[in-house]
């Protein structure tokens, strides 16, 4: 049934990316990733299959963070050297001119920037715009100067993530 | 493992659970309102219906749990995201308790000619407040304390302790503890309802006294749900202690239910009987 085969998929991805299952299913019920089982027992498989892992884990074998994965623990364990691996507060620094613009980084070669001009007085409504690789631009309202500085793959944005 | 993802949201995989859930409800609803009016095989689409519901609850939020303790995909704003999701939740139950306590003084505050001008009504004879109602307001209320203890524990970290402890004692003092007290409750209540000298269908007084107590006791359900498959989770050792806001959502849901009792014992019970 649909049902049946979306759990089923949905179990072995989940098996497939996450580590501390991948580990442990190879030791311990490998003929969890053939996906032959009816669907309702999947999640009691799964259980047992945890069990046995905390068991053999034996304890004291975790580190700090435990049993965190994925984008939590990338997150964790960027915070524990004092940076931040997410971060959502606008950048700040000096104001852009054109010999020193505003350094905006980018993991695409285009990215929607918002200029809120200088400090105190200075400050406008947030003026958005598209600022491109290779092109320095200049806010219409303050004139501060961007440019953009590609730190991840390029190319146009949406293109290379599986969603 | 690296995570190609620029930003700390969780962007969710297709899923089939939300339409399955809507067409289950769509079940319930149809195959409720035929059970009602008596048409044939309407008690069947309603269990029909009720059966989808609670398949999509599990398998919807087992996902959850494998996205978040298997997959690692709660970061910290997707958890505060679900911190905000809970208490509106829990805030809409709220409202949906006032519009019964509403109901409930509606008529009590001022008693109509048809009943006798006076509350109770003429005629019911009213649980006495200090017998089991009493009994299940101290239920609550030290169960609430027993989740509190259960936080410390996982919060503290001796959750390998409570895991044996778990395993070779099943002490109510353990993370088991507090479903047990909340089962008391509940059977409590049940077998004050069964023994009651009124029924729903005595007047306005039965009918507002089951309605309130009686979605209440529904919520006091869940709750015991909730946690017995927190107590489940942390047997298995999904909760660290930083991040197990899985435990910390029953213990809202919980306090929230016994506030609810607060009131509806001191209004219904105790109020309302004399």
């Amino acid at each position: 049934m649909w049902r049946g085969t979306a759990a089923a998929r949905l179990l072995l991805r989940a098996c497939a990316s996450s580590p501390v299952l991948q580990q442990h299913t190879q030791q311990l019920l490998p003929p969890l990733q053939s996906a032959c089982r009816p669907a309702i027992l999947l999640p009691v498989t799964r259980w047992i299959q945890t069990k046995a892992a905390l068991r053999s884990h034996g304890g004291g074998q975790l580190d700090e963070f435990g049993i965190a994965t994925g984008a939590e623990r990338e997150e964790l364990e960027a915070k524990r050297e004092g940076k931040k691996r997410f971060d959502l507060d606008p950048p700040r620094g000096p104001f852009g001119t054109h010999d020193a613009p505003a350094i905006v980084e980018s993991h695409y070669d285009v990215r929607i920037v918002g200029c809120s001009g200088g400090v105190g007085e200075d400050e406008h409504d947030v003026t958005w715009f598209h600022l491109e690789k290779g092109k320095p631009y200049e806010c219409p309202v303050c004139s501060q100067v961007f440019q953009l500085k590609v730190t991840g793959v390029g190319g146009q944005p949406g293109h290379d993530e599986h969603h | 493992m690296s995570v190609s993802q620029k930003h700390p949201y969780h962007l969710v995989d297709p899923s089939p659970w939300p339409l399955l859930g809507s067409l289950g409800a769509l079940a319930s609803t149809i195959g409720g309102v035929m059970y009602m009016h008596s048409f044939a095989e309407g008690g069947t689409l309603l269990s029909l219906g009720l059966g989808m519901i609670l398949y999509t609850m599990f398998v919807w939020w087992r996902d959850v749990i494998r996205e978040s303790t298997y997959e690692g995909h709660h970061t910290f704003v997707v958890q505060l995201g679900l911190r905000y999701g809970m208490i509106l939740f829990i805030v809409s139950e709220v409202m949906s308790f006032l519009a019964f306590f509403w109901a409930f003084f509606h008529s009590s505050l001022a008693p109509t000619v048809e009943i006798g001008a006076i509350w109770p009504p003429k005629g019911i004879d009213v649980l006495n407040p200090w017998g089991i109602p009493f009994l299940n307001t101290l239920i609550l209320l030290s169960s609430g304390a027993a989740v509190t203890w259960a936080h410390h524990a996982i919060l503290a970290g001796s959750k390998k302790q409570a895991v044996y402890a778990l395993v070779a004692t099943r002490r109510p003092s353990d993370y088991r503890g507090n479903f047990l007290i909340t089962s008391f409750f509940t059977g409590f209540q049940g077998m004050e309802y069964v023994e009651a000298p009124f029924t729903i269908s005595d007047g306005i007084y039965g009918s507002t006294f089951f309605l309130a107590t009686g979605f209440h006791g529904f919520h006091v359900i869940i709750g015991t749900i909730f946690l017995i498959i927190c107590a489940i989770r942390q047997y298995l050792g999904h909760f660290t202690q930083t991040h197990h806001f899985g435990f910390e959502a029953a213990a809202w849901y919980r306090h929230f239910v016994d506030v609810v009792w607060l009131f509806l014992f001191v209004s219904i019970y105790w109020w309302g009987g004399n």
